[in-house]
């Protein structure tokens, strides 16, 4: 199995010695989904922000797509992997003066060079993955959260990434908007996609993902496949995690 | 359609009974204003139609619109006005083609090399000196070319302000808060005594041209902080997505950065823009005869001694005529801005 990700005892410290990473290693394979878990403060959105230098750590390293990157954050090795690894916020953050074809496009016009009219053709058959081409011409404000969110899963896709990261993609979502951004990631993940997810989902990470890494105030609890993690959680500590959020 | 009408009248007239008629305090001042309002119109109309000479105005109207520019030259900077005013009202209340609305734009900055082109001179048409210039014709050049100037670099000026470079940005807070501090007359002054003493022998700029200068130099500090309000109001996670998306950071200013920051910063554009145009009006003191200028010199020739009543009035109304067109289009292109966008 080729590893797409492999991140070596990573640590990060705020400056009243909080640790927001303590030690963290995990290895991602090709065409597998890892999904963070974890209460809120437990560094697991840090965690997947480091993997595309949008945080910084103190110490370890780590390989992505075989560009290694250490502590030194090498802004040169962090634009290059941005151009392969895409990634989706629990905010969207789409570009609010810019169409949602424009936002598709802007990307890869002015990093990968691409043609206009390819970029165009690309980004509207993404929407059409997507099931939202008929939006193309609107702006972002028009859309709903889930509308909104799936743009954002396009524009993440049209630098035809080896990896995706979501950053709690479906957080701030309507209850019924959700599924239609998580049957987005699944039908994804069943072509193949490399994907690190953050997510509170259980259905999602039960179904879809092939380990499941627990984190707590900064280190990984545990990692499992997710049929053991939900149905016999190694750790007291991801037991009481699992249980506080069945309640909910 | 006349339904709204009726009702929105009588709406008016309700608020009216409520507002202004109240009580019988209320109903004394409102009448006394009515009486004051009255008289001083009645007065100010007396002396527009019976005791006013607009001869002043009127034997002078070439000069107030051109200056002394060479009068079988003049029709040069008359097409330049018309021409402006002509896309003013195109752009108001032409089609909404959209071909044509998308390169308006163009349109708008074509007539900036025109306007070189008609004033100065050359190709076919006789060489003016910018010493002939004046009038209206020299207040808006004055106004389009200093702000012109300004808002390139009154963005870069916010820029650099918002460096993480800590030279970069202190260089342009103290220009920033300098030419804030610095009354605009001194600005003039340093420009038209000052800046000829320290360029090189034999170099010259010429009046009009300093004037640009300083006033690009003033204006843009201000326009600077505007767009930094624009700046600050865009969040980091706009910034944070465009990085994940592999843009470098001059692709984040450009495409990101930029065009939010125009369209927030707008209103305040336009203030600074319309405030411009007026204080080309300053330009008078220092010698150079715009549209305030050649008033004065007006009032200077005996034959027209002691009409300044006239001629200020008249000049009032030029300056209010300019600046409504100025405000006008600008609410146009804010609508617009918000229709292309959908208000975010």
């Amino acid at each position: 199995m080729e590893p797409i990700v492999v991140a070596k005892n990573l640590t990060k410290s705020y400056t009243k010695g909080l640790r927001a990473l303590d030690n963290v290693s995990l290895t991602v394979d090709k065409g597998k989904v890892l999904v963070v878990m974890g209460p809120s403060g437990s560094g697991k959105s840090t965690l997947i922000r480091t993997f595309n230098g949008l945080e910084t750590f103190d110490k370890g390293e780590i390989n992505i797509l075989g560009i290694k990157v250490d502590s030194t954050h090498d802004e040169r090795k962090i634009q290059k992997i941005r151009r392969r690894v895409g990634m989706v916020f629990q905010q969207f953050n789409l570009f609010p003066h810019l169409s949602i074809l424009e936002n598709i496009t802007l990307a890869p016009i002015h990093v990968q060079k691409r043609r206009q009219i390819e970029a165009e053709e690309y980004g509207m058959y993404l929407l059409s993955q997507m099931g939202i081409d008929s939006h193309a011409k609107k702006y972002p404000i028009q859309l709903s959260g889930g509308e909104q969110q799936r743009v954002a899963i396009a524009r993440a896709l049209a630098l035809k990434p080896e990896l995706l990261l979501f950053d709690e993609p479906t957080s701030a979502l309507d209850p019924e908007r959700i599924n239609e951004v998580l049957d987005a990631m699944r039908t994804l993940a069943e072509q193949g996609m490399t994907m690190i997810v953050v997510t509170h989902e259980i259905g999602f990470a039960k179904d879809v993902s092939d380990q499941v890494l627990f984190m707590d105030s900064g280190k990984v609890v545990e990692t499992s496949p997710p049929n053991i993690f939900f149905s016999n959680a190694r750790h007291e500590r991801s037991r009481k995690f699992l249980n506080q959020l069945d309640k909910h | 359609m006349l339904k709204t009408y009726i009702n929105s009248t009588i709406f008016f007239f309700k608020q009216i009974r409520k507002t202004i008629f109240l009580n019988l305090f209320n109903t004394i001042i409102t009448l006394l204003i009515i009486l004051l309002i009255s008289v001083a119109s009645i007065h100010a109309f007396k002396w527009l139609i019976f005791k006013a000479n607009w001869k002043v105005v009127i034997s002078n109207l070439p000069l107030y619109a051109f200056g002394s520019f060479p009068p079988d030259e003049q029709w040069r900077p008359a097409t330049w006005i018309i021409s402006l005013l002509l896309l003013s009202i195109f752009t108001l209340c032409g089609p909404e083609w959209r071909w044509l609305r998308k390169n308006l734009l163009i349109v708008w900055l074509g007539t900036i090399p025109l306007g070189l082109y008609l004033l100065y001179g050359g190709l076919g048409l006789s060489p003016i000196m910018s010493r002939h210039w004046g009038g209206l014709t020299l207040t808006i050049l004055l106004t389009v070319f200093s702000s012109l100037l300004s808002l390139p670099l009154g963005i870069v000026l916010a820029l650099c302000r918002q460096s993480s470079l800590p030279l970069t940005q202190k260089v342009s807070s103290i220009y920033i808060d300098v030419m804030r501090a610095i009354p605009l007359i001194a600005v003039l002054f340093f420009g038209q005594l000052l800046i000829p003493l320290f360029l090189p022998l034999g170099m010259e700029i010429d009046r009009v041209w300093r004037a640009i200068f300083a006033f690009t130099l003033f204006v843009s500090a201000y326009i600077a902080e505007d767009i930094r309000g624009g700046l600050q109001s865009i969040p980091n996670t706009q910034i944070e997505a465009a990085n994940s998306l592999g843009l470098n950071q001059y692709q984040i200013i450009q495409f990101i950065l930029i065009p939010q920051a125009l369209r927030i910063a707008l209103p305040a554009l336009t203030n600074q823009s319309i405030g411009l145009f007026q204080n080309t009006s300053l330009m008078a003191i220092l010698g150079l005869v715009e549209l305030l200028g050649i008033g004065r010199s007006i009032l200077a020739n005996p034959e027209f001694i002691g009409q300044y009543i006239e001629v200020y009035v008249w000049l009032a109304c030029v300056y209010w005529i300019v600046c409504t067109i100025m405000a006008v289009l600008a609410r146009h292109l804010e609508k617009r801005m918000t229709i292309n966008q959908a208000n975010f």
